[in-house]
């Protein structure tokens, strides 16, 4: 079960996120939403653009699998790589986030964060970061 | 595809006045892998090079399924661009002479293997420094599409 921390709420929510689908034969494509928001523990929504919509609505018709990291500033603060499963729903892109790794240089790069016991996760973040989100 | 100057400005590390980028590769059954990358630099105009840092998942991704998308991630400035094309990892080890889409393994390594050495990441604040940087060779692109990804124009083509 994956758990998205404040952390990566607060940084998600603040500078959207990268979001790469792809055809069911491997073809890539990458949209970048300028927000987000979060719901629960694990579901992530990207308002997109009609154009941002039509780019990926035909891959994710074929194929639901979904990986994003944080944009902007997070790109370089907030290293994580989120996967999951995504569909179009009212106009959003809405991903049920199934993995989470730490995406920081280094020996943890890769790390996988989803399968550590909650309060690991919080440990680990308040261990490797200074900051709870972005500066505001 | 040639790479304009401003793009070719853009595509530097930070410390230059370039920016962190994404990389997005994709396994041969469509399961996306999108990470972020500080070391990158354009080679010969139509080459992007990415520092290869122990980058397991886009290393299988590109041996099976040898495409990828790199995007310009922070600081943005306008520069919304994608950058698409057939994609690998270049490496010390590969048999002498081996030319991959026109660009000579040898070459880009002798530029960009080292490149800590060549561009330390001086700028970059403590607590998110690399402790250590190993690079194990270079992620290539030879870029052969550009793409705008601003929410109102995307995938629009640029060049």
């Amino acid at each position: 079960m994956s758990v998205l921390t404040t952390r990566m709420k607060n940084w998600l929510e603040a500078t959207g996120a990268h979001i790469g689908t792809a055809t069911a034969q491997g073809v890539p494509t990458v949209v970048v939403a300028d927000r987000a928001k979060t719901e629960g523990r694990s579901t992530v929504r990207f308002a997109l653009s009609d154009a941002q919509r039509q780019q990926i609505a035909g891959n994710l018709a074929a194929n639901p699998q979904v990986a994003f990291g944080p944009g902007g500033l997070g790109s370089i603060r907030a290293a994580y790589q989120f996967k999951g499963a995504g569909r179009i729903e009212g106009g959003d892109l809405v991903v049920e986030v199934n993995e989470i790794y730490c995406t920081k240089p280094g020996p943890e790069a890769g790390l996988r964060l989803d399968t550590l016991p909650d309060e690991a996760v919080v440990k680990f973040e308040e261990t490797r970061w200074r900051d709870n989100g972005p500066p505001r | 595809m040639k790479l304009t100057a401003e793009m070719q400005d853009a595509l530097q590390v930070v410390g230059k006045g370039g920016a962190v980028v994404y990389l997005t590769t994709s396994s041969r059954a469509g399961k996306p892998n999108t990470v972020g990358e500080r070391f990158v630099a354009v080679f010969r105009d139509e080459y992007i090079l990415i520092a290869e840092m122990f980058a397991q998942k886009t290393r299988v991704n590109v041996n099976e399924n040898p495409v990828g998308v790199i995007t310009m991630a922070h600081p943005v400035r306008g520069r919304t661009w994608s950058f698409h094309g057939p994609c690998t990892i270049l490496q010390e080890g590969l048999p002498e002479g081996f030319v991959w889409e026109g660009l000579r393994a040898a070459d880009a390594l002798s530029e960009w293997g080292n490149w800590a050495e060549k561009e330390p990441p001086s700028e970059v604040p403590p607590d998110i420094r690399p402790p250590a940087l190993v690079q194990r060779g270079v992620i290539a692109l030879k870029v052969e599409g550009i793409t705008d990804f601003h929410p109102e124009r995307a995938g629009a083509r640029v060049l």
